[in-house]
């Protein structure tokens, strides 16, 4: 299933030419001087015997920010998800942040017999359709809003905020009481094993049910549900599209409508929703279709945003949290009040840094967009 | 042949925690090998992480073994390790385990018959609880 020789020569690798503008533009390589991604591949290439195991490999984020700057468009973060997966396989382990917790809980997720109860917090005026061929995916924000309670995220609120406004679309659609985890962060950090556990138990469960088609507002969710799951197991035919996709033609067209929120706001582009899925204009074209929002760009933004410093919940340190403080320094300069987002990871990374800063990183009131556009319902 | 007793983590507090366990040994009561005690500082350390993994590794059930309020040696008391234990039971029912899967006990120094009684009490809830967590592949 995995032919690593081939894996590294899709990523076209062989065509770096050393030139470092991966390096000028990488966030880690700005606070992390040992990190550089051409030498990284260097090292991999000549197979340095004088280092048996790059632990730099690490601290990549996943970003794509080097992939949208280098001239030949090599995907250096797949080349990192492929070293990543042989240092895995010889046994070497990234340093888990929060204590492996979600490590144990992606693999938890995976066992084939689990029923899981994780839809209580389901509100009673979300009208679901039975049966129906279209699903919304939650993710795992029940599973967020416990482990990162007392960070003050809600990430639910954003999935209720979809649901409302799916149901404002008259857009039929069933949620699934046992989906798994997408896997992403497993898959990112190495472990192909697990991803792949949590891969089949989810298809499985989607061929059951006849889905044909797949709603999320969750970025990591939707890259992966629609990139990776068919990369790896084959094509099931199954539409995946983002919340914003899905809403944003419908203001566009007049169909649908959104109310007022008098505020300023400001987007930040989820790096996979972003740079990797391409999808910059939808989520702006939604913040677009409130009135009396006033919406301000970040000094980086689209192709150019900054990461939120997430890790696949690994090597999460020093360098992520500098990362999270310029970000949230340039959502302040836009004078907005409060910071849009559309990625769980992204709200979580962000509240982290504003809490666990001693007070030093801005304060910016950080909103789930779905969240946010579904306070406009009403 | 008789049901396999059911796999029991304990994670027990060096001080009273452990006391108890030894106590227990001494007074020669016996529970089922597959409790397997383990022996953290002070149960202020035990965090979300460790008991998931007790549970992927094929845990039926984790118990929490520390001092009783007021005894802590660290004066930390139960402060620390209740957000991880109120957490990790939310966490075990969404997964469909059941919150019963974890508890807590606080015990007085060197009370081996008290270890007995928590062990083999929840070896018993344990037992009745369906689905039992299914067994990795
Ligand atoms: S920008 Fe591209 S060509 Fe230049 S060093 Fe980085 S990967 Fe190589
Ligand atoms: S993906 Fe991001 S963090 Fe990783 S090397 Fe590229 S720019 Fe740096």
């Amino acid at each position: 299933m995995f032919d690593t020789e081939r894996e590294i020569k899709d990523t076209k690798i062989h065509l770096c030419l050393d030139c470092g503008k991966c390096t000028v533009v990488c966030p880690v390589a700005q606070y992390e001087p040992e990190f550089t991604p051409r030498l990284i591949a260097q090292r991999r290439l000549r197979r340095d015997s004088s280092r048996p195991h790059d632990d730099t490999i690490w601290s990549c984020l996943n970003c794509y920010m080097c992939v949208e700057r280098c001239n030949y468009h090599v995907k250096f973060p797949e080349f990192i998800q492929i070293l990543r997966a042989e240092a895995f396989s010889e046994g070497v382990q990234p340093q888990c942040s929060h204590g492996g917790a979600l490590q144990s809980l992606m693999h938890l997720m995976s066992l084939e017999e689990l029923k899981q109860d994780r839809m209580g917090w389901l509100p009673q005026d979300i009208e679901l359709s039975e049966p129906c061929d279209t699903i919304f995916f939650i993710g795992c924000a029940p599973y967020f809003d416990i482990i990162f309670g007392d960070l003050g995220v809600n990430t639910l609120a954003g999935i209720k905020g979809a649901l409302r406004l799916l149901n404002r679309a008259q857009i039929p659609f069933t949620v699934l009481d046992n989906e798994r985890c997408c896997g992403r962060d497993l898959l990112l950090q190495g472990d192909r094993e697990g991803f792949l556990a949590l891969a089949r138990a989810n298809m499985e469960e989607f061929a059951r049910h006849g889905i044909k088609k797949i709603i999320t507002n969750c970025p990591e969710g939707h890259y992966t549900l629609k990139v990776e799951y068919p990369a790896i197991l084959g094509n099931a035919g199954i539409e995946v599209m983002h919340l914003t996709e899905v809403i944003a033609p419908l203001l566009q067209s007049g169909e649908m409508s959104l109310g007022r929120i008098e505020k300023t706001a400001t987007y930040h582009d989820p790096c996979t929703l972003g740079r990797c899925s391409r999808i910059f204009d939808q989520p702006r074209q939604i913040l677009g279709g409130l009135t009396g929002l006033e919406f301000v760009e970040m000094e980086e933004s689209r192709e150019k945003s900054l990461c939120c410093g997430a890790s696949p919940w690994v090597n999460c340190g020093a360098v992520n949290r500098e990362i999270q403080k310029q970000r949230l320094a340039q959502a302040e300069a836009t004078g907005a009040e409060i910071l849009v987002t559309t990625c769980p990871k992204c709200q979580i990374h962000l509240k982290c840094a504003q809490k666990r800063s001693d007070g030093k990183a801005p304060q910016i009131e950080i909103q789930d967009l779905a969240e946010l556009a579904a306070r406009a319902l009403d | 042949m008789s049901k396999q007793a059911p796999n029991i983590v304990i994670f027990a507090c060096n001080w009273d925690g452990l006391s108890c366990v030894e106590a227990a040994s001494q007074a020669g009561y016996c529970y089922p090998a597959s409790v397997k005690v383990v022996r953290v500082s002070c149960l202020s350390r035990i965090h979300q992480g460790l008991i998931l993994k007790a549970f992927e590794l094929g845990a039926d059930g984790v118990i929490l073994l520390g001092c009783e309020p007021g005894n802590c040696h660290f004066d930390i008391d139960a402060g620390l390790v209740t957000h991880e234990y109120e957490n990790t039971r939310s966490i075990l029912n969404l997964l469909g385990l059941g919150e019963e899967r974890l508890v807590i006990a606080h015990l007085a120094h060197g009370d081996g018959y008290g270890f007995m009684k928590q062990v083999t009490g929840f070896i018993t809830e344990v037992e009745q609880m369906q689905p039992a967590i299914p067994v990795k592949a």
